[in-house]
């Protein structure tokens, strides 16, 4: 087929999807938001000069007690909660997609080169997989910080990829298994294609489509595990909170009825992760041969 | 009708037999949460004061410490006498039995002490090992010697508790670790690791059986639940309630506050490094009077702390009520830095533990931000409290926040371990190195001084040079206790200073 | 297949051998229980003699080497917080867990495969529309933020839950079960579905993901155009396939949830096996948090092995030699 024609088929199918259109949407709007975060935001919450104890606990704008600029109130440090959730937005996403590109291309190629060549190397690699597997993420997070000495957003991303590119590597070998008994693999090995190229260009494609669903639960996955390590005092610093560490900061709060603190960055939180994954599963059934429009 | 008129009598008779029996099984009974878990059932295993707190309530130690002012009692022992710097000679009661029914003699005060210096069942190897000698003289007379002169001794005594020889020998040490057989009010009736402890009264007790006939405690570590617990009615008595939840629970009808000033006090620790900005006098000062601790008080600690201007509180020996806290002046401190040479600031790093103290890691966040106001550059370092001491232990930090209160009421102790330079016996809490020849000099001999009168004034002047001529320490504040009870149950409860909860304290 | 599962259990020591080993490394560099143990008072010296005492003076491999020779003989060493022994500290708390975690991938594996065969039918549906519009919202909040909007809402305000522990539990040998007492059962339906919630949505979409796949299939058609009933083409054959990968992930997710339901654990107060691992990693335990790793290594392994002969056994495709 006419390689032009697949792209404008491809764009057409895209366009007539909403989901994937509401998908794209949201997620442009989020990279658009933490992108110009310092533009779009009445104040840097990470500047520990500009924020001040003298604004802390206000409720949002149009509430009794609400003060401009704070247009969606403020933390127990002060921090405006809108700008908090901008500047929030980057530190999640860089944890995100850390720990996405790092894992992810660290664990497909575990799992290609273990489906594939199959015998000693498959037992290896799926034993290492085991083995960092049995580390709780918490531990780990603990031990990085022991080696580190200080908190930041690099040893999160190390402590969770420790055991998070395991499940790239299983899901890679599993989809790997089954595709490579097929007809058309079979046949290119029979015309005497080299391995490296018979991986890259004909397994990889056929492959990772499941990746793609695991890609995206596991941005949601890490974004939240990266919340839960706040809420056990472990994640990233203080003075720069993530969406996670912000709803972790305001559940104590909730009982207190200070309700802004855990539902605005919540929802910014649910948001983000609906958008990821609206696209997400649009681009797999894209690229999916087998289920029939 | 006479059938009838005996049935209804009958009736009304067992209903209010019942209705009085429910009433005190009721009255008698109480359900405590907390936000601690016992470690162990072995009374020397642990020195944290959470532990300590519900040994208390099974073991007794010679001497102890009763609410609201946490003053020393007799308990084990009568009378004791301090016939020279070293020697301190201990008159037993007589008629104590354990649990088991052994009498409680000479024998088993020896055993317990000598039992503190053996790691393997004990954390108190301080105590043990700074004992020379212990002497039976008879059944109810002890004869102890220290190696060296220890002033506050008997200070100590009230967690110092003493164990059976004859059972703790003959049972497994993994026994020992769960069952408890002691002297105290209470006897241990299930420990469900991680749930419960239930205790039941005992009614042999040499002081009387304790009004509460059984005990149930809960340990509920995360805030937000331990608040469920009270509102919902699960828990009758709460202790620590989170400060951000103070006035919820004011506001509730069928709950009660209770207050009470803690004996901790929370500072942060400044190294003088030859060479460091810290060493000048002027910036110590300066960075003291950047911090604005009305603020914190107000805000982060909702009003529940009081500022403090020293480290030892009203009824530690050293405390010195002219000591007064530096006023909150940013200008000041900007000129004080500007004089020092540091107009463009410098850079620090700030430690802390973000799970040991009442909103610690909000404290350690607000100072940083004062600071960086007057144009002090500081990275935060919060983080769990078993990465964060050992580094104190080690001397690696520069500049951290933390918390102290002793258990003895006298400051010697707290100088020589956090103040004093760091050497061989000396110094083993001074996390940055801080070093003060004109300190030491001074704090040396106070460990000889005995004499109460004596103390209070050498230590009173030391207490006074340290915070004031050369800001050893910033202090901050002294924390509140909180706790919070159902209404209408009858609960007396008064707070002790040492947070620990000895249920025969407690009436309903 | 017998070979196959021997050489796996083979491999399964050396697993647990290379977890352990690593383990030591990590108390290297992080957590210094000596600073507990000696005592807050203890001097220089008295830290030192306690630190000789529990052998933690020597060399990460001979403390390593050491604790291997014991565990071979059952001995895995005592807590250094509760001085009893760290194998039987853990096992105490087995029971709470194992009901917790079997109770949470229950619920989501029943709900989320019917709610994920439903949807997958008539993706359209607006009913459908919403259930998974809610298993998206499922997967976007964080565990412990479930935990504690339930507590609120069904212990605080409504009342009719109770907001933590395990309730009257009834001790049968060694297991403490909560499962036999109306108290028991009620304290364990809010953490299961806190911990569950998650799994549910998650194994719907994969459900409704696999069934939709399966539904294209050549074998589907033939079977719909011979005319079998509906419901045996669904069932038995088109879930059957489709079940491949929501086994799979059950599986992991099971081995998971024993292991490290740390956070539900810790909300509910659930006197399991997580919360003691919290608090270890807090406490610098170290026998306790070397036992604790091992053990849900063992698990975990016992159940992909579990999960893989199953999967051989779905899909003839696959073949072990």
């Amino acid at each position: 087929m006419n390689k032009r024609l697949i792209k404008s088929k491809l764009l057409y199918n895209y366009l007539c999807d909403p989901s994937a259109l509401v998908g794209s949407f949201i997620l442009v709007v989020f990279i658009f938001a933490t992108l110009f975060a310092p533009l779009i935001a009445p104040q840097n919450p990470y500047d520990l000069k500009k924020v001040s104890l003298e604004h802390f606990l206000k409720p949002p704008l149009w509430m009794k007690g609400g003060e401009p600029p704070f247009l969606l109130g403020t933390d127990d440090q002060g921090r405006g909660i809108f700008s908090t959730i901008l500047y929030g937005c980057r530190t999640s996403l860089t944890v995100g997609f850390g720990v996405l590109i790092i894992a992810g291309t660290f664990g497909i190629t575990m799992g290609l080169l273990a489906g594939y060549y199959g015998g000693h190397l498959d037992s290896v690699i799926m034993r290492l997989a085991d083995t960092f597997f049995s580390f709780s993420t918490t531990l780990m997070a603990l031990l990085m910080l022991g080696l580190f000495k200080q908190r930041s957003v690099l040893v999160v991303i190390i402590a969770i990829c420790i055991a998070d590119w395991v499940r790239y590597a299983r899901t890679m070998r599993g989809s790997v298994l089954e595709v490579k008994e097929e007809v058309y693999i079979m046949a290119a090995k029979a015309t005497g294609a080299q391995d490296f190229r018979l991986l890259l260009r004909h397994l990889l494609p056929n492959a990772i489509p499941p990746i793609f669903v695991v890609m995206a639960v596991d941005l949601a996955v890490v974004i939240m595990l990266e919340a839960t390590l706040s809420f056990l005092g472990v994640g990233v610093p203080l003075t720069e909170p993530s969406l996670g560490m912000m709803i972790s900061i305001g559940k104590d709060y909730i009982y207190a009825g200070m309700w802004w603190l855990v539902v605005f960055p919540g929802a910014a939180l649910v948001l983000l992760v609906v958008g990821i994954n609206l696209f997400a599963d649009w681009l797999r059934e894209e690229l999916n041969p087998k289920i029939q429009r | 009708m006479k059938r009838i008129s005996i049935l209804l009598f009958l009736g009304i008779f067992i209903g209010t037999l019942l209705i009085l029996t429910g009433q005190a099984i009721g009255a008698s009974s109480i359900v405590v949460a907390v936000d601690t878990p016992p470690r162990t059932m072995n009374p020397h295993g642990s020195d944290a004061d959470a532990n300590l707190s519900i040994m208390a309530n099974f073991f007794e130690g010679l001497l102890q410490r009763k609410a609201p002012e946490g003053n020393l009692f007799p308990a084990l022992a009568v009378r004791y006498e301090h016939p020279d710097l070293l020697t301190w000679k201990l008159y037993l009661r007589k008629g104590v039995r354990f649990h088991n029914g052994n009498p409680f003699t000479a024998k088993d005060v020896k055993f317990s002490f000598e039992r503190l210096s053996n790691p393997d069942v004990s954390e108190f190897i301080n105590t043990g090992k700074s004992i020379a000698s212990i002497d039976i003289v008879d059944d109810y007379t002890v004869v102890i010697k220290t190696k060296d002169p220890i002033p506050w001794f008997a200070n100590n005594l009230h967690q110092i508790y003493m164990m059976d020889k004859e059972s703790t020998d003959a049972r497994d040490p993994g026994e020992v670790e769960v069952k408890p057989i002691g002297t105290g009010a209470y006897k241990l009736v299930e420990w469900v690791k991680g749930s419960y402890v239930k205790m039941v009264a005992n009614e042999d007790y040499w002081e009387g059986p304790p009004p509460i006939k059984n005990v149930e405690l809960m340990p509920i570590t995360e805030s937000s639940t331990r608040f469920a617990a009270l509102v919902s009615g699960q828990a009758e008595l709460v202790s620590g309630v989170p400060v951000e939840l103070y006035e919820k629970v004011l506001q509730n009808p069928k709950l009660e506050v209770i207050t009470r000033p803690a004996r901790r006090s929370i500072f942060l620790a400044l190294g003088n490094k030859p060479g460091s900005p810290m060493e000048d006098i002027r910036v110590r000062k300066a960075m003291y009077m950047a911090i604005n601790e009305d603020e914190i008080i107000e805000k982060i600690m909702r009003g529940h702390a009081a500022p403090a201007a020293q480290i030892p509180d009203p009824p530690t020996i050293g405390y010195n009520p002219e000591i007064e806290r530096l006023s909150y002046n940013p200008e000041m401190a900007r000129k004080l830095l500007k004089e020092a040479g540091y107009t463009k600031g410098f850079e620090i790093t700030l430690s802390g533990p973000n799970d040991r103290y009442v909103q610690d890691e909000k404290i350690a966040e607000a100072v940083a931000r004062y600071l960086a106001k007057v144009g002090i550059k500081v990275s935060l370092d919060v983080k769990p409290k078993s990465i964060f001491f050992p580094q104190v232990a080690r001397g690696e930090l520069e500049f951290y926040l933390i918390g102290w209160f002793d258990g003895t009421f006298d400051m010697g102790r707290t100088y020589f371990k956090l103040a004093h330079t760091r050497g061989e016996g000396f110094g083993e809490l001074n996390g940055t190195n801080y070093s003060d020849p004109s300190i030491d000099t001074l704090l040396g001999p106070t460990g000889s001084i005995v004499d109460r009168e004596k103390r209070k004034t050498v230590l009173q002047d030391l207490n006074k040079m340290a915070m004031v001529d050369k800001i050893v320490w910033i202090p901050l504040h002294y924390q509140q206790d909180i706790y919070a009870i159902q209404k209408g149950k009858g609960i007396k409860f008064q707070p002790r200073p040492d947070r620990w909860m000895v249920f025969k304290e407690i009436s309903k | 297949m017998v070979t196959y599962i021997t050489r796996r259990l083979i491999q399964g020591v050396v697993v647990l051998l290379a977890v352990s080993f690593i383990c030591f490394i990590i108390f290297r560099y992080s957590g210094d229980p000596v600073v507990s143990l000696a005592g807050r008072y203890a001097t220089f010296q008295e830290r030192e003699m306690v630190r000789k005492a529990f052998g933690l003076d020597r060399p990460f491999y001979i403390q390593y080497t050491r604790f291997i020779a014991n565990a071979a003989q059952g001995n895995f060493g005592k807590s250094f917080v509760s001085r009893v022994p760290a194998f039987g500290l853990i096992m105490e708390r087995f029971p709470a867990t194992v009901e917790l975690a079997t109770s949470a991938v229950f619920i989501a594996f029943v709900l989320g495969v019917v709610l994920g065969v439903l949807v997958s039918l008539k993706p359209y549906a607006l009913r459908n529309r919403f259930i998974m519009a809610g298993s998206l919202f499922n997967i976007s909040i964080p565990t412990f933020l479930t935990g504690i909007l339930l507590i609120m809402v069904f212990a605080v305000y409504l009342g009719v839950l109770p907001p933590f522990g395990r309730g009257e539990t009834v001790t049968i040998g060694f297991w403490r079960t909560g499962l036999l007492t109306w108290s028991g059962i009620t304290h364990l339906i809010l953490p299961a579905f806190t911990l569950g919630m998650y799994q549910l949505a998650v194994l719907l979409r994969l459900t409704r993901a696999g069934m939709r796949e399966v539904l294209t299939e050549e074998y589907i058609k033939t079977a719909w155009s011979k005319g079998l009933p509906p419901r045996k083409v669904i069932f038995k054959h088109a879930l059957r396939n489709a079940l491949i990968p929501v086994v799979t992930m059950t599986g992991l997710q099971f081995g998971e949830l024993i292991a490290f339901s740390i956070v539900t654990e810790t909300i509910f107060q659930w006197p399991g096996m997580g919360n003691l691992l919290l608090i270890s990693i807090y406490e610098a335990d170290q026998p306790v948090i070397v036992t604790y790793i091992m053990l849900a290594a063992l698990i975990i392994l016992s159940l992909n092995i579990i999960v893989d002969v199953l999967y051989a056994y779905l899909n003839p495709k696959i073949r072990y030699e």
